[in-house]
């Protein structure tokens, strides 16, 4: 949100139309629906983000795993027949970003803009980028889907096919930190044109799920937990899982171990961030006998974006790999996320963080679940369906001359 | 009243064009004008006459709306509608564009050096107001983008010895900022004119700030500090900004232009009516509740809209102004003596 609404304006009406139709009550009316008409029932799922998670369980003052289990029970009672978690897609995120990303450093002699690769998980920065740098830009940027897309590949696909239902008789409904997702959900390219639906069908922010619980008129602290849907949740005997590397996914911590080791034969246990100008813009570098082998950065919010786009294009930025992320503090400060009350909003963010961090991570190579779906559901890693599910493209959008030719 | 301003010359600075701005450099020795030519003029004084020495041209596509020099005295920046600003580096008496700032999505509408010289401000139609910092090897980096305003930003200005920031938009307001931790912030929030504010001044001690506007009157602000002796309330460690005074019934059109002479406290103002004027504080007049009394009334300074006044910042009495018929005057302000 933090470009979409306050920034740019860059938002066209048909843009904000394809927001607003995504929304808490939208989701009440599926749910009232399917309870009314019971011979043309959709089978609702809902994804939670780990961020959002975090987020909820910051205000009501519970552990990651109580407030999922919480968040499963609500929706649940709502009629919501599965709660995922988009942790677990987010591990082909990861892993696809990891091979492409080696991939591009194996072939930056003959292609000038295969490095440096710029993260794609973000749909403030990707809006931007497409908006008002257009053509240049895009060729840099990861073909990986987001976290949120591949659930939507996932739902609409493979879960899908296993339930014995076509993709439009599945509502898929995610809980995201920022609004942007909903921009991202309704990307053509997410469009299924022969069943008529999308890979998700709502996207809801943190703040909305707030809402919808104190339209019900409960606390999510007064919530009974029910058991959390395993399927397509990253937990191992009730304990819920993460990733690595912060807030925003971790996709620089990932690729950067993994292109050590894939590229150089290096096993890194840790990286090590250097802060520059700001919090907000890190570097984080593999050297070997003073030679720098691998440059990587985190640029979060605008004004880094800006710094990073300006050296891109004066040929200054000596960067294989940047972690670009639309927010300040990067996802877990989403434009989405629910707003502190009582105290500072650093003071809660700081908790959202602390909360975030105490979950247990995992490596992605090492989930038998991812492993075994590459093999059944995609047909291997490097399949021509593995690249449909879990790739995307970009659009240049021409600067529209909006006929202002006023005297000031 | 009328004897008090004289006129010394006219020079038809931009030609068919507009002139927008002028802006003397610190030692007052080099005036910069610019305009719809999207060229940048440097005027010397040679004996008595104000001659041109140099013309930037080449530098930007479309009108250049303001400029501003660093504080030494060897940079001058330009601001575009074409969405960029130009750093101009004096090489004796040539000037070469260094760098081209982009990142506004339109029209840029102002830009100024902070005192250190290691900061720089620019405001746009796009809303925002950006910071940008300047490092020894001519490397521009953006360290802010503030959000605060509603609409189009006209003029960014910053205070003569603090690292603290003005701005003034059509929204209305008129916005101050400060740096806190790593990032920049706005601190305050002026409110009270009814229509665009169009420019802002402070006056040589930084307490207080002159702004004009489209409602045509120019509001005068009075910075407070926690725990002051008056009352006036503030949040926290931070200033509190009240209007003390409003120059109101003396312009018939929108203020454009506002500049306080920081040799000797002269206020002057660019209006719509082609008109020039100049206030004074009234000696005697109570601090909280000053009163500015009109010295100096030039009705026609202009055959159009007067789009900018400045005072030379070593000469006293030296007043330039520009307008829409791109021609800039040169004037002799003569303080009455008692006012």
């Amino acid at each position: 949100d933090y470009f979409v609404f306050r920034v740019n304006g860059c938002i066209t009406s048909a843009e904000s139309v394809l927001i607003t139709q995504q929304s808490h009550e939208e989701l009440c009316r599926v749910l009232n629906s399917n309870k009314v008409r019971s011979n043309q029932q959709k089978l609702v799922v809902v994804s939670v983000s780990p961020q959002s998670r975090a987020s909820l369980a910051a205000k009501f003052q519970l552990t990651p795993l109580d407030a999922a289990r919480k968040l499963t029970a609500f929706f649940k009672k709502l009629g919501v027949h599965s709660v995922f978690d988009t942790t677990f897609s987010r591990n082909f995120s990861l892993l696809e970003s990891q091979r492409e990303f080696v991939q591009r450093f194996r072939r930056q002699n003959e292609d000038k803009k295969a490095l440096p690769m710029l993260a794609s998980a973000c749909p403030g920065w990707i809006c931007y980028a497409e908006k008002t740098h257009g053509s240049f830009i895009i060729p840099y940027i990861s073909t990986t889907k987001s976290p949120q897309q591949v659930m939507g590949s996932l739902i609409k696909g493979h879960f899908a096919s296993q339930q014995h239902l076509t993709p439009d008789q599945i509502y898929h409904v995610t809980v995201m930190p920022c609004y942007d997702k909903k921009l991202e959900a309704s990307r053509s390219d997410f469009f299924n044109p022969e069943y008529q639906t999308r890979e998700v069908d709502c996207v809801i922010t943190t703040g909305e799920v707030l809402r919808l619980l104190e339209q019900e008129g409960v606390a999510l602290s007064d919530v009974a937990p029910a058991p959390l849907d395993t399927m397509f949740s990253s937990v191992s005997e009730e304990e819920l899982l993460s990733h690595s590397g912060g807030g925003s996914g971790g996709y620089l911590e990932h690729i950067y171990k993994y292109a050590a080791k894939e590229l150089f034969g290096i096993q890194v246990a840790e990286v090590q961030y250097k802060p520059l100008k700001n919090k907000d813009f890190q570097e984080a570098s593999l050297e070997k006998d003073g030679k720098v082998l691998l440059q990587f950065a985190l640029a979060y919010g605008f004004r880094n974006i800006q710094n990073l786009v300006q050296k891109l294009k004066r040929g200054r930025a000596s960067y294989h790999y940047v972690e670009v992320m639309a927010c300040p503090s990067g996802c877990l400060n989403g434009g989405g996320q629910i707003r502190a009350e009582g105290v500072s909003s650093k003071d809660f963010l700081q908790q959202v963080e602390k909360l975030y961090e105490s979950v247990r991570t995992e490596v992605p190579e090492l989930n038998p679940r991812i492993e075994e779906l590459y093999e059944q559901w995609l047909g291997g890693t490097d399949s021509e369906k593995a690249g449909e599910m879990l790739r995307t493209q970009y659009h240049a959008v021409e600067k529209t001359n909006t006929g202002f030719n006023i005297k000031w | 009243m009328k004897d008090s301003l004289t006129l010394l010359f006219r020079i038809p600075a931009h030609p068919d064009s507009r002139c927008w701005f002028l802006a003397w450099n610190p030692t007052g020795t080099l005036l910069a004008s610019c305009g719809c030519d999207r060229s940048i003029r440097i005027w010397g004084k040679e004996g008595d006459a104000w001659v041109c020495k140099s013309v930037l041209g080449e530098g930007h596509q479309r009108t250049i709306r303001k400029i501003a020099w660093s504080p030494c005295g060897n940079y001058l920046a330009s601001a575009s509608f074409d969405a960029t600003t130009c750093i101009w580096k004096k090489n004796q008496e040539e000037f070469e564009c260094v760098t081209t700032l982009e990142g506004h999505e339109n029209e840029v509408k102002s830009v100024a050096w902070a005192p250190s010289g290691s900061l720089l401000a620019t405001c746009s139609r796009d809303k925002s107001v950006w910071v940008w910092e300047v490092d020894e090897e001519d490397e521009y980096e953006c360290v802010s983008v503030l959000n605060s305003h509603t609409q189009d930003v006209k003029h960014v200005v910053w205070h003569p010895n603090q690292e603290l920031l003005a701005s003034a938009s059509y929204d209305d307001t008129v916005k101050l900022y400060q740096e806190e931790e790593d990032d920049w912030v706005c601190c305050a929030t002026l409110e009270g004119h009814e229509s665009t504010v169009w420019s802002l001044a402070f006056d040589q001690s930084g307490k207080h700030l002159a702004s004009c506007s489209d409602d045509k009157t120019v509001r005068i602000w009075r910075q407070y500090k926690p725990g002051n002796e008056q009352g006036v309330v503030c949040s926290g460690t931070d200033p509190s900004w009240k209007c003390v005074c409003t120059l109101s019934g003396f312009h018939t059109r929108t203020v454009y232009d506002v500049a306080w002479c920081h040799l000797t406290g002269s206020l002057a103002t660019a209006c719509g009516d082609d008109a020039i004027r100049v206030f004074e504080e009234q000696q005697l007049s109570d601090p909280q509740q000053p009163t500015f009394t009109m010295t100096a009334h030039m009705p026609r300074a202009h055959s159009q809209d007067v789009n900018c006044v400045a005072w030379n910042p070593k000469e006293q009495g030296l007043l330039v102004s520009c307008s829409d018929d791109g021609e800039m005057a040169f004037w002799k302000y003569q303080r009455p003596e008692v006012c």
